[in-house]
């Protein structure tokens, strides 16, 4: 699917123990010479791994690159038998041949620039290498890291995807999800674009969790323009952003299902609120299916196209898609039973409503029964419209409302416990 | 018919200043022909037209002479009609068909071919300029002698054809009454001039009552009203997103309704505006603050000002009152770009060949747009609206920061579904709100030296203000949410400090900055804008 082979990541195992053994400055060229070939346009895991097979280590692979007649000694690379009998190809084309010799010359200022960027590089070969996405077919040889590379490494850990253009009540799901899961200890998982992502990521670090944006391009090139602040935020609450592309590749139409793959890979189970039909949340799901990960997916009615494509997968993928049937039930079947009883969502919602002003908290309630208008939340509690306009303002200053286009919605703590029904 | 020289006093309109000219006419013998020096535009070239077709039908005779006016100062440039009366005057002095008494009478107006006097645009600054000159009558068109009578210190005398100017500037009984030329018509009498203001022929009260919508007309929208009140109290820029229908338009139309009656400065300043910008006649001071809206195809000089004549633009028609930008997104980019120096200078300079001026432009910002190209983003059901995340931010992108930053207040009004208000209260009537705003402009100008909210800045802020130290951090931790700058924090403060107003307290409190938080930009706040 999409491009990706069967063939393992790097060449041999005994290979990689050496490198693993030795890890820490001393590896610190390698690493530099694996995010060189990871530069490289058009040099895809095949041809990378037989590189490494042919010339021994990233460093090898440069060297010969530097040297009188590389183009055709790097083009001569004999492909890795996998099946036998399979038609045998060389795995370098002239072309990509050139490009290595050429980024092998410049090498220097492309490292420079990584430095500059404060991008960090792991390499597949390293303990540091996130477990559960090294477990995948074909993992990316080299991520390349904003913030802190431990982040890709927590114990628990699940992806959040869905459509760019959710109801308001995906946008509170989302929530909510994210929100139950940070209770639950876990890492939140998504791809850092518009709708779903974007709530995911965002209630994720209002409730303190750590979250992980896989974005499709590069970390230099526009991920979404009016995302670059979140996914600052994201490194800020002690995320990560990750991306498998170096920093000046753009994001194409093929880069966003290649990441998918990343993003259900460095997850444990991957969640899916609101996908209509053909999202790209649901290519997200079949990595998860094809990965041996969990993939759950939150139902609704059968006339709102925004879950058509939930619900459409639920029945295909029937017995291996599973179903959310409420919060605390798709905590209990991910396993994940909270550590901390007082901090389930529906107690630091109390908490958080008592500790509000009598407008606020009567407010409060009202955001969560889901009055989502000044003009409603007026006529309803009846209350003067400053005294509304102050209080909406003061639970969002406390995180616990957002605004969206004129309706409010609750947020952070008072998310509750049970997934509302649909409003409208 | 000998020839002479003739001197006459006039006034030409110069961006929004009078001038007072000399027009001198030499009628001389030789070839008969007829010239105006003195930098005239090409309008006051077309003058030689209806002056000669204003002598012949009205009676007199076009002398066969060698005719050469001069506009004094030469070096000024003139434009505009205002010049026909004393030209044709001049000529009349020059080949003595009409002997003028000892004192110094001016004349300002436009001929038409059959003779009648009529209104320029400007006549008030005009008269001004004359009465400051020493000028002690001017003879000008009827309709615009209330226009000319604000002026203190200055006889007015109306005229409505060439031949009545002549009786009032005339010295002793005229041996022969001209006789005027037999015409035919098609068109009534009844000038439309008198139409074209609205403040013209009736009386201002009246202009608002039937022209002005009242707030008790507009349904729901709470924080849209409660935001407007804010902003017309503090004259604090607000701007209104929501989708077609909602009510953006009537809200700002209620404006006229709510302010406060101008101050006698600022009421002259505002009728000279419209004066020169050719509003037609005008009756009395006038005491409403102006509301423009221009649309928003408009272009930068009609917005800011220019054209060949330095006309002023509608940020200085708006100067005193309120700029109503509807569909903001929707001006031209370099529209909205020409509006930061008024904004941020409360005046305009134009520069136009060779020659600046500087037109004052005191005005108070209102906008409305959708929240994106097709209007729909936030309403219920969700799928109406079809923009992308990232169209709905390039729309929204439109309004450029220093736009922005001038905007103190930010509502959305979201579609609210009829049912939703069952339970609200009558709507109140713009009256009760507008005594609200007065009150709290009243309470403003006591405090200092009697400006607006939206003007004060640092420390005159901070002062006003009275913060203690909790309610000085809550204020910055709130800024920090909206968006952290020192400007975002004086908008809070500025907004707050007019909420207090309006509740008549001295001290600035949480709940006021609370409220002030809640007024602000979707786009500017903290990371969350249009993702989640």
């Amino acid at each position: 699917m999409i491009g990706v082979g069967t063939m393992g990541p790097v060449g041999s195992p005994a290979a990689r123990e050496d490198f693993r053994s030795s890890a820490g400055d001393a590896y610190a060229p390698e690493r530099d010479a694996w995010a060189v070939l990871a530069s490289v346009g058009g040099l895809g895991p095949v041809a990378f791994a037989a590189l490494l097979v042919r010339f021994g280590s990233g460093e090898g692979v440069l060297t010969a690159a530097t040297e009188p007649g590389a183009v055709v000694r790097l083009a001569d690379t004999p492909p890795v038998e996998r099946d036998p009998g399979a038609p045998m190809r060389r795995p370098v084309p002239a072309a990509v041949a050139r490009a290595i010799a050429e980024a092998a010359a410049d090498r220097g200022r492309f490292l420079e620039r990584l430095r500059g960027l404060a991008i960090r590089v792991v390499t597949a070969e390293e303990p540091a290498y996130p477990t559960r996405l090294l477990a995948i077919e074909m993992p990316p040889h080299v991520l390349f890291v904003r913030g802190p590379v431990a982040a890709l490494q927590h114990d628990r850990a699940a992806a959040i995807v869905g459509t760019r253009h959710p109801t308001s009540a995906g946008r509170v799901c989302a929530g909510r999800v994210a929100a139950a899961l940070v209770a639950a200890d876990a890492a939140v998982i998504s791809g850092l674009a518009y709708g779903i992502d974007g709530a995911a990521h965002e209630s994720t670090i209002h409730a303190g969790g750590a979250t992980v944006a896989v974005i499709g391009g590069g970390h230099d090139t526009a991920v979404p323009v009016g995302h670059d602040l979140l996914a600052q935020r994201i490194v800020d609450a002690g995320g990560a952003v990750v991306s498998e592309s170096a920093p000046d590749v753009a994001p194409t139409r093929g880069t966003f299902p290649r990441r998918n793959r990343i993003i259900s890979g460095l997850a444990d189970a991957t969640i899916v609120v609101e996908a209509p039909a053909r999202s790209g949340a649901l290519i997200t799901a079949s990595w998860a299916l094809e990965q041996g990960r969990e993939c759950f997916l939150v139902p609704g009615p059968i006339d709102v196209p925004a879950v058509a494509g939930c619900l459409s997968f639920l029945r295909e993928f029937h017995g291996a898609a599973r179903i959310v049937a409420g919060i605390p039930e798709l905590v209990a079947d991910l396993g994940w039973v909270s550590a901390s009883p007082s901090a389930t969502p529906d107690r630091l919602a109390g908490a958080a409503i008592q500790g509000l002003g009598d407008a606020a908290g009567r407010l409060a309630l009202l955001l969560i029964g889901g009055v989502t208008t000044v003009d409603e939340l007026v006529a309803t509690a009846d209350l003067a419209p400053a005294t509304v306009v102050a209080a909406l303002a003061q639970l969002e200053h406390r995180g616990l409302a957002v605004a969206h286009q004129g309706r409010f919605r609750p947020a952070g703590a008072l998310l509750g416990e049970r997934v509302r029904p649909m409003l409208r | 018919m000998p020839g002479m020289l003739a001197v006459l006093p006039s006034a030409t309109l110069d961006g929004l200043e009078g001038r007072s000219i000399r027009v001198e006419v030499d009628v001389a013998p030789g070839l008969p022909g007829f010239s105006i020096v003195g930098l005239p535009d090409a309008a006051l070239q077309e003058a030689r037209e209806r002056v000669r077709g204003a002598i012949r039908n009205a009676g007199f005779v076009f002398p066969p002479r060698r005719i050469t006016i001069n506009l004094a100062p030469a070096g000024l440039r003139k434009a505009g009609s205002a010049l026909d009366l004393a030209m044709a005057m001049g000529i009349l002095l020059g080949s003595e068909q009409v002997r003028v008494g000892p004192a110094a009478v001016a004349l300002i107006g436009e001929l038409s071919l059959g003779g009648e006097v009529r209104p320029v645009a400007g006549t008030l600054p005009m008269v001004a300029a004359l009465a400051r000159s020493g000028v002690q009558r001017v003879v000008l068109a009827r309709v615009a002698m209330d226009e000319a009578r604000l002026v203190a210190g200055i006889a007015i005398t109306g005229a409505d054809t060439l031949a009545e100017a002549c009786a009032a500037v005339r010295s002793g009984r005229s041996r022969s009454r001209p006789v005027a030329k037999p015409r035919v018509t098609m068109a009534g009498r009844a000038s439309a001039e008198d139409d074209r203001s609205p403040v013209g022929s009736r009386t201002q009260a009246a202009y608002v009552t039937d022209s002005v919508p009242d707030l008790a007309e507009v349904r729901g929208q709470a924080q849209a009203r409660r935001g407007l009140e804010i902003a017309m109290a503090g004259g604090h820029g607000l701007l209104m997103v929501g989708p077609p229908g909602v009510g953006k338009t009537l809200l700002a139309r209620t404006i006229p309704g709510l302010l406060p009656e101008l101050d006698a400065d600022a009421a002259l300043a505002v009728s000279i505006v419209a004066s020169a910008s050719g509003e037609g006649p005008i009756r009395g001071l006038r005491r409403i603050p102006p509301f423009r809206s221009p649309h928003h195809t408009a272009s930068a000089a009609s917005l800011v000002g220019g054209g060949p004549s330095l006309t002023p633009g509608e940020v200085t028609r708006a100067d005193h009152g309120v700029l109503f930008l509807d569909e903001l997104a929707e001006f031209d980019r370099d529209v909205l770009e020409a509006l930061r120096q008024p904004l941020e200078e409360g005046r305009v300079t134009i520069v136009r060949a060779g020659r600046s001026t500087t037109f004052p432009a005191r005005f108070q910002l209102v906008a409305a747009m959708n929240p994106c190209p097709c209007g729909y983003a936030g309403s219920l059901p969700e799928a109406r609206c079809r923009c992308s995340a990232s169209t709905i931010e390039r729309y929204d992108r439109r309004v450029s920061g220093p736009m922005r930053d001038r905007i103190d207040l930010w509502v959305t009004l979201p579609r609210v579904a009829a049912s939703a208000l069952v339970g609200q209260r009558e709507p109140e009537s713009s009256a009760t709100v507008a005594a609200r705003i007065a009150a709290a402009r009243a309470r403003s100008a006591a405090r200092g030296d009697g400006r607006l909210n939206a003007r004060l800045r640092g420390h005159r802020l901070r002062a006003a203000c009275h913060l203690d130290d909790a309610t000085r951090r809550h204020a910055e931790e709130l800024a920090d949410m909206v968006d952290s700058s020192a400007r975002g924090t004086e908008r809070l403060l500025r907004v707050a400090r007019t909420i207090a107003d309006l509740e008549g307290v001295a001290v600035v409190g949480h709940d006021h900055l609370d409220e002030a938080a809640g007024y602000r930009s979707t786009a500017s706040r903290s990371g969350a804008t249009l993702a989640s």
